[in-house]
């Protein structure tokens, strides 16, 4: 069989003339797929499109899918049950929750790529981390450098208690109402 | 005219208590009828009478946002930020379980579910949690919405006459507060139904903070679609929270703006820094101000004023003490706060 591989690739190339190869060629499948396939190849990597008018991929597809065994049909029952076409009922009360645990995972990974933009989170102007002298500085300002980077520090430092305070007054306004479950009896009477 | 203002206040406060009682009545006369005649109320209230003063259209206000099935898109802004679109739905099912949503439209989303007292969250990077609370916090203040009877003691209503908001007449309301000492509101509602369709949060001078503006909203004769896709049983259950009593605070605030109270005491470690403050808040019912006071070896330093959003970071450090106000006040109101505190040894505990 290689042997007649190699015959085959030889005798397309033009190296080897012979008539035992083309009568192989004429009584044997295999071979002449794979001439077919030979020139294909042949012709795509000289870009010859029109090299390949038969290479026919929808019969083998067809015939996977034949095999293939039958998972399509029963999901019919399912699509039915979707509220738009059939009952809404049973399938709300069952997955509703679903639903909106879905819909929250989906905004999870919006929120990656939201929140890499401008979206102002910091609530002060964010201090500016590259120096004026930036990258280009030699080293001798090494010193005159260190100054400011412990400025930076305390400036930071600063920065996060200010919005350690500010982030607890915004939640303790957020849960200013809550009720625990101890008071939760009394304030079970209707409002005024 | 400040005399007429008075004077429209004394009126407005007689129509406060008689208000009460009338729209007492009708809401027991409501409950007694079929669910759905809820909303013929609703179309048929052109032909209702009009409220006379503020209160009663604000009366009217809590009583069709905790009434009626609605469905209502609005946006907020904020000076200098962008827009915030949402969509905001309520319901009563026929069982009387109350039903609302609220939902930031834009982004990542945030969604809240409420069934009855029980608010559900759900947002971005955190776990589904539940909170025992009696209304949704939205952009919309829920005292101005549910309970304005208890903002009459710090603001004033005045109504400022009829306009065209979202294209639908509106009545204008403006809400100030009775000593100037916070910012005030513009509120538009609308004739029909007396349904929000504004409000604005200005500053002393008058330049706008925070607008709300509804874009739609229809009142429906039954509760959205939508709340029957919510299964109450796999919603997370409520975090208990405990409030610990702590031990009092040796301090006071001595000034108060008009109609704040204290609502909340205690001592905790700050979240993202650990360390201890002595926290006290107080509210008007509209706007919440924070007062901490921590040594002033953990404080943050230099005094400093702020303005982060809408709210004011004042910091004042006397002795050892560094004392904090957070809130959305102007500066002048923080800083006659924080000037203000003293030990409360001597004082009325």
């Amino acid at each position: 069989m290689t042997q007649q591989q190699e015959k085959l690739s030889a005798f397309m190339d033009g190296e080897i003339e012979g008539n035992d190869i083309i009568d192989a060629i004429k009584h044997d499948e295999a071979l002449q797929a794979k001439w077919q396939r030979y020139h294909v190849y042949r012709g795509a990597m000289r870009k010859e499109a029109s090299v390949a008018p038969q290479l026919d991929i929808t019969a083998s597809v067809a015939a996977a899918l034949e095999n293939e065994p039958a998972i399509v049909a029963p999901k019919k029952s399912r699509w039915r049950s979707i509220p738009v076409i059939g009952n809404v009922v049973p399938f709300a009360k069952q997955s509703g929750q679903f639903a909106v645990a879905a819909s929250v995972a989906v905004a999870v990974i919006l929120g990656v790529q939201q929140f890499n933009q401008p979206v102002p989170t910091e609530p002060f102007e964010t201090f500016d981390t590259i120096m004026p002298q930036g990258g280009l500085a030699p080293v001798s300002l090494e010193q005159t450098r260190a100054l400011p980077r412990n400025d930076m520090n305390e400036m930071l430092e600063t920065k996060r208690k200010i919005n350690a305070l500010i982030a607890d007054h915004e939640q303790q306004v957020k849960l200013k109402q809550v009720k625990g479950d101890a008071d939760e009896e009394e304030n079970d009477t209707p409002r005024p | 005219m400040r005399c007429s203002l008075v004077i429209a206040l004394l009126l407005s406060s007689v129509f406060m208590s008689l208000g009460a009682v009338a729209q007492e009545q009708q809401a027991i006369s409501a409950d007694n009828q079929a669910q759905n005649n809820h909303l013929q109320d609703a179309t048929s209230s052109p032909s209702m009478v009009q409220p006379q003063s503020t209160y009663q259209w604000l009366t009217r206000l809590s009583d069709i946002v905790s009434k009626e099935n609605y469905q209502l898109s609005f946006v907020q802004t904020k000076t200098g930020q962008e827009t915030v679109p949402y969509l905001w739905r309520h319901g009563i099912d026929e069982n009387g379980t109350e039903l609302e949503q609220l939902n930031v439209q834009n982004g990542p989303g945030r969604e809240l579910i409420r069934i009855n007292n029980v608010v559900s969250v759900f947002e971005p990077d955190v776990q589904p949690y539940s909170l025992r609370l009696e209304h949704i916090n939205g952009p919309i203040p829920t005292a101005l919405l549910y309970h304005p009877d208890t903002l009459t003691a710090a603001y004033e209503f005045v109504a400022v006459g009829r306009a065209r908001v979202a294209g639908r007449p509106a009545q204008q309301i403006r809400i100030v507060s009775r000593d100037n000492t916070r910012f005030s509101y513009q509120l538009w509602l609308d004739e029909a139904t007396g349904m929000l369709l504004k409000l604005n949060m200005v500053d002393l001078q008058g330049g706008i903070l925070e607008q709300v503006q509804v874009t739609a909203f229809a009142i429906t004769p039954a509760p959205s679609e939508y709340f029957s896709l919510i299964n109450p049983n796999s919603l997370p259950k409520p975090m208990a929270i405990n409030s610990v009593q702590t031990r009092e605070h040796s301090w006071d605030v001595g000034y108060l703006p008009i109609g704040m109270k204290e609502v909340k005491e205690d001592t905790r470690r700050l979240a993202l820094t650990g360390q201890v403050v002595e926290h006290k808040m107080f509210s008007d019912g509209l706007v919440d101000v924070s007062v901490y006071v921590q040594p002033s070896e953990d404080a943050v330093g230099a005094d400093l004023a702020l303005r982060h959003e809408l709210s004011t970071f004042l910091t004042l450090t006397v002795g050892k003490a560094q004392i904090t106000v957070v809130g959305e006040i102007p500066l002048q109101t923080a800083k006659a706060m924080a000037a203000s505190l003293r030990p409360s040894t001597n004082q009325v505990n």
